[in-house]
C-alpha cells in the first residue's frame, strides 16, 4: 500500500492509563505498545472495561495517559498545552461518538458546521461546507431538521458527517454502530470504508466481530493490553476506488456487499454490550 | 477571533431564546439595578443643572459663606447625605457680615436666618412655609422681582414682612395680599409686598421663597433672644472678575473673626450646585439602596441561571470540546451569554430609568432629569461589570469540565 513510506501517525510506548489512589488504584491502560500507520483501518476489539474507549480518548487528547509516551505525528503531545491540545482536535481528529452526541437544540446542518466554528471560518461558508458534507451523505434534504426527527441511522451519519467536516487525518469513532440494527450498522460501515478509501486514518472500537471485515488491521485488547494485532489483506479493488468521489464509490464495491448480506443473516447479538 | 465572536453572539442569542421566560426574569434583576441608577444620576444631575443655571443667571458673581467645613464635592456622597442645616447652631455671626461687609470688591451681603415657627392666618397655617430673617440686600443678589409692593428695607417698620406668591395664596387665598396681617410665633406682621412667583424650589439659597415669609433681620432676631443665627451668608462681588479675589478676602476676613477655627466654608460656582430638596433625598438615598441591592441580586439570579445553563449544557459541553473548542471558547461562550443578559438587563434599565424619572419629575419635582452620555456610559458600565462579575465564575467552571465526565453525562 501507498501507505508504508510515510512516518507512522500515532506512536504509543508504554501508555499506562491509572484511575483512582492507593487501594482504589485501578490501570486501564497497561504499559501499551502501538503504532498506527497513516491510512490504516483499525477495528480495536475486545470485553467491555478493557480500556478501548480510554485509548481511543487518549488518541483523540481528550485525556491524558499517566504515564508513557504518545506521539502524534512525531510529536509528543505530553508537552503540548491544552489549548494546541483543543487546536489538534480542531484540526486532524474527528470523533463519532457511541451514542451520536448532536447538539440537540441546533438542527442538523449547524451540528455538521459546529466543528468550523473553531477553526474561525464564516457562518455562510460554514453552512456550505456542511451542505457539501451532507449531500456526499444523502442527507441534503434533512438539513434543517432537528436531531430528535431523524432515525438512528440518518443520526449516525450526521454524526459522522460533522466528524469529517474538518477534514481530519484521523477519524476515531467509538462503536459507531453501537446501537443501530445491523442493516443501519452496515449502511455506517459502508461510509467508514468510504471514508478510509479516500486516506483517512479511522480507529474505531466495536463489539461487533462482523464489522472487523471493513478494517484493515484488527486489535484485541484484554486488560489494557494488546492481546493480538492483525493485518487484514484489503480487497485488491480498494486502491482505485480511493481515487473517486465519496459518494459515487459507495455502490460498486462487491465483496463488502456480499460481506453485509450474510451479515444481516446472522443478527449478531451487539446491542447492550457496549459500555 | 471575531468571527468566533459573532458565532459566540448568535450562539447566546439563541440560547436566551430558547428559554425566553427564563431569561426575561433573570434580566428583570439587572432592569431594576440600572433603572434605580438611571433614576438616581438624571434627578441629581437635572436638580445639579437647576442650580448650576440659577449661579449663571446670576452673572457668576455670587459667593456663598456656610457654618461647618467644607465637604467633598463627591456627587453620590452628597446626594446621600443631606446638607446639615436648621439643628446645629451656626458658628456664624452678625460681626461675620459685618467683617464681610468691609472686605474690598464686595457689593452686597445678606446673611439668610431661618426662623422656626409657623404661619398662619385665620384658620389658614400652610405646612410647609418658612420664615426667613435677612436684609434689604438679599433682592439685589438674588434675582427676586416683586409682584406688588415693596422689598423690606432699612426704613420699613419691624413688624412688616415680604411673603412669596404661593404663600400668599395659602395664607389669604389670593397673590394680592398687600395690607393683610399673619401671625408668626405669636407675632403680627403686616405684608409689604408679594414676590413674583419664581418655582425654583431647589436653589442655593435651600430656601423655597415662593412658599417663604422674608422679615427683618431685627424682627428674626427677636425670635431668639436677639442673636442671629445665619445659616448662610449671600456675597456679591462687584463683577465676576473680582469673584477670586473676594474668595481670598472672605477666607482671611472669616480666619480673623473665627480665630483660624475652620468652621466655615466659602462656595462658588458649581460648589453651590447642592441639591437639597429633603423629597429629593429621601428618593436618592431609598433609590440608591435598592439599586445596589438589586444590582446584587440581579448579579446572583444571572449566576444562578448560569450555572443551571451549565449544568443542562454539559454534554454539549464536552462535545464542543470534543470538536475542538479550547478551555476559552467555552470560557467565551458562557460569558458572552451572561453578558447578553446583563446588558439587555441594563438597556431596559436605562430606559425603565427616564421614564420613571420624566413621571417623577412631572409629578412631584419641578425640573427635568438630565439626559447626557456619562449616565448611558455609566448605566452600560454597571451591566457589563454585574455581566461579567457574575458570569465568570460558571463559566469557568462550564470550561474546567472534563470533556470525558461531560461526554459520559446523559440527558
Amino acid at each position: 500500500m501507498e501507505t508504508e513510506q510515510t512516518p507512522p501517525v500515532i506512536v504509543l510506548r508504554g501508555l499506562t492509563k491509572r484511575y483512582g489512589v492507593g487501594d482504589a488504584e485501578h490501570t486501564v491502560l497497561d504499559n501499551l505498545d502501538l503504532t498506527i500507520e497513516k491510512g490504516e483501518f483499525i477495528a480495536i476489539m475486545g470485553p467491555s472495561g478493557c480500556g478501548k474507549t480510554t485509548l481511543l480518548n487518549i488518541l483523540g487528547l481528550l485525556d491524558r495517559s499517566t504515564d508513557g509516551d504518545y506521539f502524534l505525528n512525531d510529536r509528543s503531545v505530553e508537552s503540548l498545552s491544552a489549548r494546541r491540545h483543543a487546536h489538534i482536535r480542531s484540526n486532524q481528529v474527528g470523533f463519532v461518538f457511541q451514542n451520536f452526541n448532536l447538539v440537540p437544540r441546533m438542527n442538523v446542518i449547524e451540528n455538521v458546521a459546529l466543528p468550523l466554528t473553531y477553526k474561525g471560518i464564516r457562518k455562510t461558508k460554514r453552512l456550505q461546507q456542511a451542505s457539501k458534507m451532507l449531500s456526499t451523505f444523502h442527507l441534503s434534504e434533512r438539513e434543517y431538521y432537528m436531531p430528535w426527527q431523524l432515525s438512528g441511522g440518518q443520526t449516525q451519519r450526521v454524526a459522522i458527517a460533522r466528524a469529517l467536516v474538518n477534514d481530519p487525518s484521523i477519524v476515531l469513532a467509538d462503536e459507531p454502530t453501537g446501537n443501530l440494527d445491523s442493516k443501519a450498522s452496515h449502511v455506517i460501515m459502508e461510509e467508514l470504508s468510504d471514508i478510509h478509501k479516500r486516506g483517512n486514518t479511522i480507529i474505531m472500537v466495536t463489539h461487533n466481530p462482523d464489522l472487523t471485515t471493513y478494517a484493515s488491521r484488527v486489535i484485541r485488547m484484554i486488560d489494557g493490553r494488546v492481546d493480538s494485532d492483525t493485518k487484514v489483506p484489503r480487497p485488491a479493488k480498494t486502491t482505485d476506488a480511493s481515487k473517486r468521489p465519496l459518494g459515487s464509490a459507495k455502490t460498486d464495491d462487491k465483496p463488502t456487499k456480499k460481506k453485509a448480506k450474510r451479515a444481516t443473516k446472522r443478527k449478531p447479538a451487539k446491542k447492550g454490550s457496549s459500555k | 477571533m471575531r468571527l468566533l465572536f459573532i458565532n459566540h453572539l448568535q450562539n447566546a442569542a439563541e440560547s436566551l431564546r430558547s428559554n425566553r421566560m427564563r431569561t426575561a426574569l433573570t434580566m428583570l434583576g439587572v432592569t431594576i439595578g440600572v433603572a434605580s441608577i438611571t433614576l438616581i444620576l438624571s434627578l441629581s444631575g437635572g436638580a445639579t443643572k437647576v442650580i448650576t443655571d440659577q449661579v449663571e443667571e446670576l452673572g457668576g458673581n455670587i459667593a456663598v459663606v456656610r457654618p461647618g467645613g467644607k465637604s467633598p464635592a463627591v456627587q453620590i456622597d452628597n446626594i446621600t447625605s443631606p446638607v446639615h442645616q436648621a439643628y446645629a447652631t451656626s458658628s456664624l455671626t452678625e460681626q461675620d457680615v459685618k467683617a464681610i461687609q468691609k472686605a474690598p470688591d464686595v457689593q452686597a451681603v445678606a446673611p439668610l436666618m431661618l426662623v422656626s415657627g409657623s404661619v398662619k392666618a385665620d384658620n389658614n397655617q400652610p405646612k410647609n412655609a418658612s420664615i426667613v430673617a435677612t436684609t434689604p440686600d438679599l433682592v439685589n443678589i438674588t434675582n427676586m422681582d416683586m409682584r406688588d409692593g415693596q422689598f423690606i428695607d432699612s426704613v420699613t417698620n419691624r413688624d412688616t414682612a415680604v411673603i412669596g406668591a404661593q404663600l400668599s395664596i395659602d395664607l389669604f387665598g389670593t397673590e394680592q395680599s398687600i395690607g393683610q396681617t399673619f401671625q408668626a410665633r405669636g407675632q403680627s406682621f403686616t405684608v409689604i409686598g408679594v414676590l413674583k412667583r419664581i418655582n425654583h424650589p431647589i436653589n442655593y439659597n435651600n430656601i423655597d421663597f415662593d412658599h417663604a415669609a422674608i422679615i427683618s433681620m431685627e424682627s428674626g432676631k427677636n425670635f431668639n433672644q436677639g442673636i442671629a443665627q445665619i445659616q448662610q451668608i449671600n456675597v456679591k462681588a462687584t463683577s465676576p472678575d473680582k469673584l477670586p479675589g473676594v474668595l481670598g478676602s472672605l477666607n482671611t476676613t472669616l480666619n480673623e473673626t473665627h480665630k483660624n477655627e475652620a468652621d466655615f466654608s466659602v462656595l462658588s460656582g458649581d460648589e453651590l450646585s447642592r441639591p437639597s430638596s429633603e423629597l429629593f433625598y429621601a428618593i436618592a438615598a431609598t433609590m440608591t439602596a435598592v439599586a445596589a441591592i438589586s444590582l446584587i441580586v440581579g448579579g446572583i439570579g444571572i449566576m444562578n441561571i448560569m450555572l443551571v445553563s451549565v449544568a443542562e449544557r454539559t454534554r454539549e459541553i464536552g462535545i464542543r470540546k470534543a470538536l475542538g473548542a479550547s478551555n476559552g471558547h467555552i470560557t467565551a461562550q458562557f460569558l458572552i451569554e451572561s453578558l447578553a443578559m446583563s446588558i439587555g438587563g441594563g438597556i431596559a434599565g436605562y430606559a425603565v430609568g427616564y421614564l420613571l424619572a420624566y413621571v417623577v419629575s412631572r409629578t412631584l419635582l419641578t425640573f427635568d432629569p438630565l439626559f447626557n452620555w456619562q449616565i448611558a456610559v455609566v448605566a452600560l458600565g454597571v451591566s457589563i461589570l454585574v455581566g461579567t462579575l457574575f458570569g465568570l465564575y460558571p463559566a469557568h467552571r462550564a470550561a474546567r469540565k472534563d470533556p470525558i465526565e461531560a461526554l459520559r453525562q446523559y440527558h
